[in-house]
C-alpha cells in the first residue's frame, strides 16, 4: 500500500512539475511582447512610452534573466501568488480565478457526479432489458456524439428562445447582484439548468453506454452463470454483475475528468456563463496569458488531484488491488 | 448491501448540491460590496451593453481604457464635454475658459457643484486633476511632456494654466474634455503609483463624483452587470434644468457577441454597442439613420503599407494599389451595407467641413482597376515574364502579404476583397491571418508588407488622425502611431504645427489643414478604406426619443470617452416609453 502510494505520488509530482513548466512557458515564448501589447492598448503617445514600458516590464518581472524568472515563479506559486492581470492589471490573477471559480464548480460537480450515477444506474438497468434497451441505447449513442456546446445551443433555441422558459444566458437575472436572498437563489437555479443540462446529458448517455455493455459482459461471466444455477434471484445475480462493471467505468471518470473540463469551458461560453470558460475567452481576447496561465495551472492541479483521489479510492473499491498490494493471494 | 446502493445515490445528489450552495456561498463572498439582491423596475432602467470586455473591478479614471463603463460621464465629469457632431466645447464643470494671452489659459470653475459625499467642488480639485498627469506613468502624462504645459493653479474661482511660448491648442484641447475632475480629499490618500496603475479599489464602498449618476452596486472581478443610481443632486438639474431619464443604468459585460446579441433580441437590453449583422435591425429597433448606413461612423481602417521596403516605398505604386481596391465590394461582403467608403483624405464624416473638395480633385484617387494599371505602367511596373502579375522596376518578382488578426472576421473578408482588386490590376498579394500579438508585434517592428488598422476614435481635432500617421522620430518599436514607418520630416512638422494652431483661427486653421490634406494624397503614405461604425441600436419598448439624424444628434454609444461626448445627452433626452 505504501509503496503503491508512493509510486503514485511521484508520479503525480513529476506530472504536476512537466506540466506547470510548459505552463510557465508559453506565454513567455508566444510571439508579441505583453507589455508592448498593454501600451498599445492604453494609445499611449510615444512621449510617455519610455516610462511606461520599464514601469510594466518591472512590474510583470520581465527585467530578470528567464532562469531567475523562472524560479520567482515556483517561489511564488508555493506562496499562492499566481501573478497579476495583464489586461486587468494590477488585479491578481487569483481575483480573477476566485470570483469566476464557484460558478464553473457549481455545473462541473453536479454534472460529474449525477451523470455518473444516472447514467450507470439507467445503463445498468437497460442491459438486457429489451424494450429498455432499444431506447436507452439510441439514445445514449446520440447524447455521448453530441458535442455540449452545440447541445447547449440546441437547448437554448428549444427553452428559452422558441419556448421562453429559460433565460438565454449569464448566471442570474441583470437586474440583481450575488447576495443571500430567496429571489437572487431562484434566479441563479434558473440560469444553471441548461448549462447543467448540457454537460450532464452529453456525460449520461456516454455512462449508459459503457455499463449497459459492461453489464451485459459480466452477466454472460462465470461467476454469473453459477450464482444463476445455484438458483440466486436475478436482482442478486445484477447486483453482484453492477459492481464489477463499476470498476472499469470509475477508472473511466478519471480518464474523462479532463474531457469534462473542457466541455465545461466551452458551454461556459455559449451561455456566456461568467466562469473559469468564458474568463479563458476573455483572456485570449485579450491576450492576458498570465490569466490564462494561472487558469490552466489550477486546471491541471484540480484534474491531478481529482485523479489521485480516483487512484486511491481505488484500493479501496477493488478488493483485488488491495490484496495484491498487501501481498495476499 | 442493497442500502448501501441506495446510499450511494443519495450521496451523489447530497453532494450535488451541497457543491450549487458552497458555489452561492462562494459567489455571496465574491460579491462582498453588495449589500442586499434587489430586482430593478423595469420601466425606470436602462439596460445596456457594448463597452465592457474586462471584469467590473477598475474604478481608477484614470485608466481611460479599463474602468468600469460610466465611471467617466456618469461618476466623475470633466470641465468640458465636446460636441462631435457642431464641433463645439461644452462648458461643464468649468463655466467657460479663454486664453487670455498666448501662454495663459483660464479656466473658471462652475460653483455650487457638490461631490456626493457633500464636499463643494473647488477649482483646487480642478487644479490637482489636471496635474495628476504629472506622475510619468500616468496615461494622461503627455499633457506635461507634449503640449508645452508648464504649471496650472487654482486662484479664485480659476484655475490657470501657465504655457510656454511655443504650445499646442489641439491636444489641450483634447485633456479639456478628457481629464477626469477628481475629489482631491479622497484622493490624496493613494499613492502616485496607484493613480496612475492601480484599479484604486473600492475600500469605503463608495466612489465619490459630481456627474448624474452614483456607483451602486456590481463592483467585481466576477461581476456581470454593474448598476448606477441616478444622483437627485446632480448640479446640471438646478443649473441648466436638465435630468437623466433613467433611474437606474445597468452595464452588461460582453462574453461574446452571440449572448449579447440573443439578450438584445429577447429585450433584456435597451442600448446595444456590439456590432451586429443589418437583419437585427427590425421590428421595434431602431438606429440613428433610419436607412444605410444605419450606423454613425466612429473611426476609420487605414491600410499601412511598410514605406521602407519596395516597391511600397514608391508613392505611385500605393497609389495604384490604393486606385485597384474596391471598397464597396468590402462595404458588401463585410458589412452588408452597415459602413460607407471613407475620404481619400481619411478623415471623418464629422470633418467634412475641413475637407478641400479642390485637393481631393486634383489629388485624390478612387476605384478604377484601369487608371491602376496606367500608373503602374507609366512609373515602369511591367510584367516582364507574363505571368499576369507586374514585376519590380529591376525586373524582380512582387510578391507583398497582406495580413489581419485571425478571427477578425469581416476584416479577413475585407482583405480578400483587397487580394483579388489587386489581382485585377496585376499586383500580386497573398494573404495571411496571424494570430493578434504576432500581427502586433510584426506591425511595431516593420516585420510586415501590408495591414489593416483603425486605431484613431473620433476626437476634436484632425491632428489625432495625422499625428497617427506621420509621427517621428521612428523607434524600433511602433506601438500606437505611424506603423508605415514613412519619414516625412516636413509632414510632421505640419502636423506640428497644427497642433499649434488654435480652432478659433479659422483661416489658419483650414490652411494648415488643406496643406496637410495635399501632403498626405500626394504621397499617400497610408491608404483610408471605410469607416467602421458607431455601432448602436435600440430597443424602444422601453425608452423612447433615442438619438437620430433627424432630432438628438448626440454620439449613442456607451464607449469610454464618448459619455463626456454628447453619449450624456443622449440618456438627459430620453423618454420613457410608459410615460
Amino acid at each position: 500500500m505504501r509503496r503503491y502510494l508512493i509510486r503514485k505520488v511521484a508520479i503525480y509530482a513529476l506530472t504536476f512539475w512537466v506540466a506547470v513548466t510548459v505552463d510557465w512557458a508559453i506565454p513567455r515564448f508566444m510571439p508579441g511582447d505583453p507589455v508592448d501589447r498593454l501600451i498599445s492598448r492604453m494609445q499611449a503617445q510615444p512621449s510617455s512610452e519610455h516610462a511606461l514600458n520599464s514601469y510594466y516590464t518591472n512590474a510583470f518581472g520581465f527585467d530578470v534573466p528567464l532562469w531567475k524568472q523562472y524560479v520567482n515563479f515556483w517561489a511564488a506559486l508555493f506562496h499562492g501568488d499566481l501573478g497579476v492581470s495583464i489586461a486587468n492589471f494590477p488585479t491578481p490573477v487569483w481575483d480573477l480565478i476566485r470570483g469566476a471559480l464557484p460558478y464553473t464548480l457549481a455545473l462541473l460537480v453536479p454534472a460529474i457526479v449525477l451523470a455518473f450515477w444516472a447514467g450507470n444506474k439507467v445503463g445498468a438497468m437497460a442491459a438486457r432489458r429489451k424494450a429498455l434497451d432499444n431506447t436507452v441505447l439510441p439514445v445514449g449513442y446520440l447524447l455521448t456524439a453530441t458535442p455540449q456546446m452545440w447541445l447547449g445551443m440546441l437547448l437554448v433555441f428549444v427553452f428559452a428562445t422558441t419556448l421562453a422558459w429559460l433565460p438565454v444566458s449569464g448566471a442570474y437575472d441583470l437586474s440583481l447582484q450575488p447576495a443571500w436572498t430567496l429571489e437572487f437563489a431562484r434566479s441563479f437555479l434558473q440560469h444553471w439548468i441548461l448549462p447543467f443540462l448540457a454537460l450532464f446529458l452529453v456525460a449520461f448517455g456516454g455512462w449508459a453506454i459503457g455499463m449497459r455493455n459492461m453489464i451485459i459482459y459480466e452477466l454472460e461471466a462465470d461467476y454469473s452463470n453459477y450464482l444463476a444455477a445455484l438458483g440466486a434471484p436475478t436482482k442478486l445475480v445484477r447486483k453482484y454483475a453492477y459492481r464489477n462493471a463499476l470498476l472499469p467505468q470509475i477508472t473511466g471518470l478519471a480518464l474523462a475528468l479532463g474531457s469534462v473540463v473542457a466541455g465545461a469551458i466551452v458551454v461556459e461560453i455559449v451561455f456566456s456563463y461568467p466562469g473559469l470558460g468564458t474568463l479563458i475567452l476573455n483572456s485570449i481576447e485579450n491576450r492576458d496569458y498570465f490569466v490564462l496561465q494561472g487558469v490552466f495551472l489550477f486546471l491541471i492541479v484540480g484534474v491531478l488531484i481529482a485523479n489521485l483521489i480516483i487512484d486511491i479510492a481505488y484500493v479501496f473499491i477493488d478488493p483485488r488491488t488491495r490484496i495484491g498490494m498487501e501481498g495476499g493471494a | 448491501m442493497l442500502t448501501r446502493k441506495r446510499g450511494g445515490g443519495a450521496a451523489a445528489i447530497a453532494v450535488a448540491l451541497l457543491v450549487v450552495i458552497v458555489a452561492s456561498i462562494g459567489l455571496s463572498g465574491a460579491g462582498a460590496s453588495q449589500r442586499s439582491a434587489f430586482a430593478l423596475p423595469r420601466g425606470q432602467t436602462l439596460y445596456m451593453s457594448g463597452n465592457q470586455w474586462s471584469p467590473n473591478n477598475d474604478v481608477n479614471p484614470a485608466k481611460n481604457w479599463d474602468y468600469v463603463t460610466g465611471l467617466v460621464g456618469f461618476n466623475y465629469e470633466t470641465a468640458f464635454r465636446y460636441d462631435p457632431m457642431k464641433g463645439t466645447f461644452i462648458p461643464w464643470l468649468a463655466t467657460s475658459g479663454k486664453w487670455t494671452d498666448k501662454t495663459t489659459y483660464v479656466m473658471n470653475v462652475r460653483k455650487n457643484v457638490k461631490w456626493t459625499d457633500g464636499k463643494t467642488l473647488t477649482p483646487a480639485d480642478v487644479a490637482y486633476s489636471f496635474k495628476l498627469a504629472k506622475i510619468a506613468t500616468h496615461p494622461q502624462h503627455p499633457l506635461w511632456t507634449d503640449t508645452g504645459l508648464q504649471g496650472v493653479n487654482a486662484k479664485g474661482n480659476q484655475v490657470i494654466f501657465k504655457f510656454a511660448k511655443s504650445h499646442s491648442y489641439q491636444q489641450f484641447d483634447y485633456y479639456r474634455y478628457m481629464v477626469a475632475i477628481v475629489p482631491q480629499h479622497v484622493f490624496q490618500r493613494w499613492s502616485k503609483t496607484e493613480l496612475a496603475t492601480a484599479n484604486l479599489n473600492l475600500t469605503s464602498g463608495k466612489i465619490v463624483g459630481t456627474g448624474p449618476y452614483m456607483y451602486q452596486s456590481g463592483y467585481g472581478a466576477s461581476s456581470e452587470t454593474v448598476t448606477w443610481k441616478k444622483n437627485t443632486n446632480w448640479w446640471a438639474t438646478k443649473q441648466l434644468g436638465i435630468k437623466v431619464a433613467p433611474t437606474y443604468v445597468v452595464d452588461i459585460s460582453n462574453s461574446s457577441n452571440a449572448a449579447a446579441l440573443g439578450n438584445f433580441a429577447a429585450g433584456n437590453i435597451d442600448l446595444f454597442n456590439n456590432f451586429a449583422p443589418k437583419s437585427a435591425i427590425r421590428g421595434q429597433t431602431k438606429t440613428y439613420y433610419s436607412k444605410a448606413p444605419w450606423h454613425l461612423s466612429a473611426n476609420t481602417v487605414w491600410l499601412f503599407p511598410n514605406t521602407t521596403q519596395k516597391p511600397l516605398n514608391d508613392a505611385v505604386f500605393r497609389r495604384a494599389l490604393a486606385t485597384s481596391i474596391d471598397i464597396s465590394q468590402i462595404l458588401d461582403k463585410a458589412y452588408q451595407g452597415l459602413a460607407i467608403k471613407a475620404s481619400p483624405t481619411g478623415l471623418l464624416p464629422i470633418w467634412n467641413k475641413y475637407v478641400d473638395g479642390q485637393t481631393v480633385k486634383k489629388y485624390g484617387f478612387s476605384y478604377s482597376t484601369p487608371k491602376a494599371k496606367q500608373l503602374l505602367a507609366a512609373a515602369g511596373y511591367k510584367d516582364t515574364n507574363g505571368d499576369g502579375y507586374v514585376e519590380n522596376k529591376d525586373g524582380s518578382a512582387i510578391n507583398l502579404k497582406i495580413v489581419c488578426p485571425n478571427g477578425w472576421s469581416d476584416w479577413m473578408t475585407a482583405i480578400q476583397v483587397i487580394q483579388s482588386s489587386a489581382k485585377a490590376a496585376g499586383i500580386h498579394l497573398t494573404v495571411g491571418y496571424p494570430d493578434y500579438g504576432t500581427m502586433a508585434d510584426d506591425r511595431g517592428h516593420g516585420r510586415f508588407d501590408l495591414l489593416l488598422g483603425n486605431d484613431r476614435q473620433m476626437s476634436n481635432s484632425p491632428w489625432t488622425y495625422y499625428q497617427y500617421i506621420y509621427q517621428l522620430p521612428l523607434s524600433g518599436n511602433q506601438t500606437t502611431a505611424n506603423y508605415e514607418r514613412f519619414t516625412d520630416n516636413a509632414a510632421w512638422k505640419e502636423v506640428q504645427q497644427l497642433d499649434k494652431t488654435p480652432t478659433s483661427d479659422k483661416s489658419q486653421y483650414q490652411a494648415q489643414l488643406t496643406v496637410l490634406q495635399k501632403t498626405f494624397l500626394q504621397k499617400l503614405p497610408a491608404i483610408p478604406l471605410w469607416y467602421n461604425g458607431m455601432w448602436a441600436m435600440f430597443n424602444t419598448k422601453y425608452w423612447t426619443n433615442w438619438p437620430s439624424s433627424s432630432q438628438n444628434k448626440y454620439t449613442d454609444v456607451s464607449w469610454r470617452n464618448y459619455w463626456q461626448m454628447t453619449s450624456i445627452d443622449m440618456l438627459t433626452h430620453l423618454k420613457s416609453a410608459g410615460s
